[in-house]
């Protein structure tokens, strides 16, 4: 039996390296850029015909369109809604990596650390970005907030800086424990159906019902991921 | 554990930022336009409806408003109208009953005139009768001294009386 951490190992496909540095391309780039492929035909193909009254197939991407603008709204404000686009790629590119793992054989790179770590770095500078746009030098403030006295200064900064540190963190192992932990699960269980041989039937059935669970958990991190960026953007664009 | 080799770290970082960038791309420049336009043309639309259809309200409650003011006239009209009748109608039975009565009365009042002649008639007969009659009971009493003429006069008196 293979151990179930095997599916989680990422292999180059194409080795490359530009001055030293090795960016092969892996499965796991492979399934990013699936991610995006998939997501990109999905709704081109429900966008395909468009009228004012929407066709089922147009009203997917006018579901999910709406979902995450009332979110911003709800979360960051009507001024939240000029970075619709990024929130809006980033739950899809979230989602569709989820769901993408789920397939068999599939890789999924929303589980590792370094690709979803990768993701809240970029969105954290997304936000650094447009705290000091919005705010300038007054930005620094995020750091110590106003009518804290300034003796309690040098005990506030470091804490607000670990906790604004922290913000990427959290959202990065949120997702990767919940996808690791779903998929070594369904592994594990997969395990037991070779073993119990006629008695598979019985993990066959329970795996059916977990990956249908996995498909609810994967749409749910997605959501939270984006729920959680969201409100660290409104916290970029208000005072504290 | 897989997913703490970090020495896959640039080659995740680099497929990723451009896997993600490239999404960010192609989603706001394609597929958002597209899926918002149609949003936006629907929304448009719905509050273009509404407006009419408030516009159209304010229009048939002025309608309305106008219907009910004619009806008020109207309905005001005929009740003058119908008072004017009535008080024509009153004017014109006391008018008659008013002929009626004088007329009655004139008609009292002839038969009783012709009444009276009748009756003055009548008793103007009987003076003479009477004068007789009282001379001959005085004669036949004895008394022959009395002339017609003092009967005549009590005879009055008794009348008058």
């Amino acid at each position: 039996m293979s151990s179930p951490m095997e599916q989680f190992v990422v292999k180059p496909i194409i080795p490359l390296q530009i001055g030293g540095v090795d960016i092969s391309f892996t499965n796991s780039a492979l399934f990013m850029l699936l991610a995006v492929l998939t997501s990109t035909l999905l709704f081109a193909f429900c966008l395909r015909k468009r009228s004012l009254v929407p066709t089922a197939a147009q009203s997917i991407p006018e579901m999910v369109y709406e979902f995450v603008s009332s979110l911003l709204r709800e979360n960051v404000g009507v001024e939240g809604l000029k970075y619709f686009p990024f929130i809006f790629s980033m739950f899809l590119f979230v989602a569709f990596g989820n769901v993408l793992g789920l397939f068999p054989y599939a890789f999924t790179f929303t589980s590792h650390l370094t690709a979803v770590g990768c993701l809240s770095i970029i969105a954290l500078l997304f936000n650094v970005c447009i705290g000091i746009k919005r705010k300038k030098i007054g930005w620094l403030r995020t750091f110590l907030p106003k009518g804290i006295p300034v003796a309690l200064a040098p005990l506030i900064i470091p804490i607000e800086i670990i906790s604004f540190l922290s913000k990427p963190f959290s959202l990065t192992v949120r997702l990767v424990a919940n996808m690791t932990v779903g998929h070594i699960m369904l592994k594990i269980i997969a395990g037991f159906v070779a073993i119990l041989g006629v008695m598979g039937i019985i993990p066959i059935l329970f795996n059916s019902c977990i990956v249908c669970f996995e498909l609810f958990i994967a749409l749910l991190q997605a959501y939270i991921y984006t729920v959680l960026s969201c409100i660290y953007l409104g916290d970029a664009l208000h005072e504290h | 554990m897989p997913q703490l080799d970090f020495s896959i770290f640039p080659s995740q970082f680099f497929w990723l930022t451009i896997s993600f960038f490239l999404m960010l791309f192609i989603f706001s420049r394609f597929i958002i336009p597209k899926t918002g336009e149609m949003i936006n043309l629907r929304k448009a639309k719905i509050d273009e409806y509404l407006e009419k259809a408030a516009s159209l309200k304010v229009k048939i409650e002025k309608t309305l408003d106008k219907y009910n003011q004619a009806l008020k006239k109207a309905t005001d009209e005929a009740n003058a109208s119908l008072q004017e009748t009535r008080r024509e109608t009153d004017a014109m039975i006391e008018r008659r009953q008013a002929e009626l009565a004088a007329d009655l009365k004139r008609q009292i009042e002839d038969g009783e005139g012709k009444i009276k002649a009748a009756k003055e008639k009548a008793l103007k007969q009987l003076e003479p009768v009477a004068e007789e009659l009282a001379q001959e009971v005085l004669k036949k009493l004895g008394f022959t001294d009395i002339k017609s003429a003092d009967i005549a006069k009590a005879l009055d008196r008794i009348r008058e009386n």
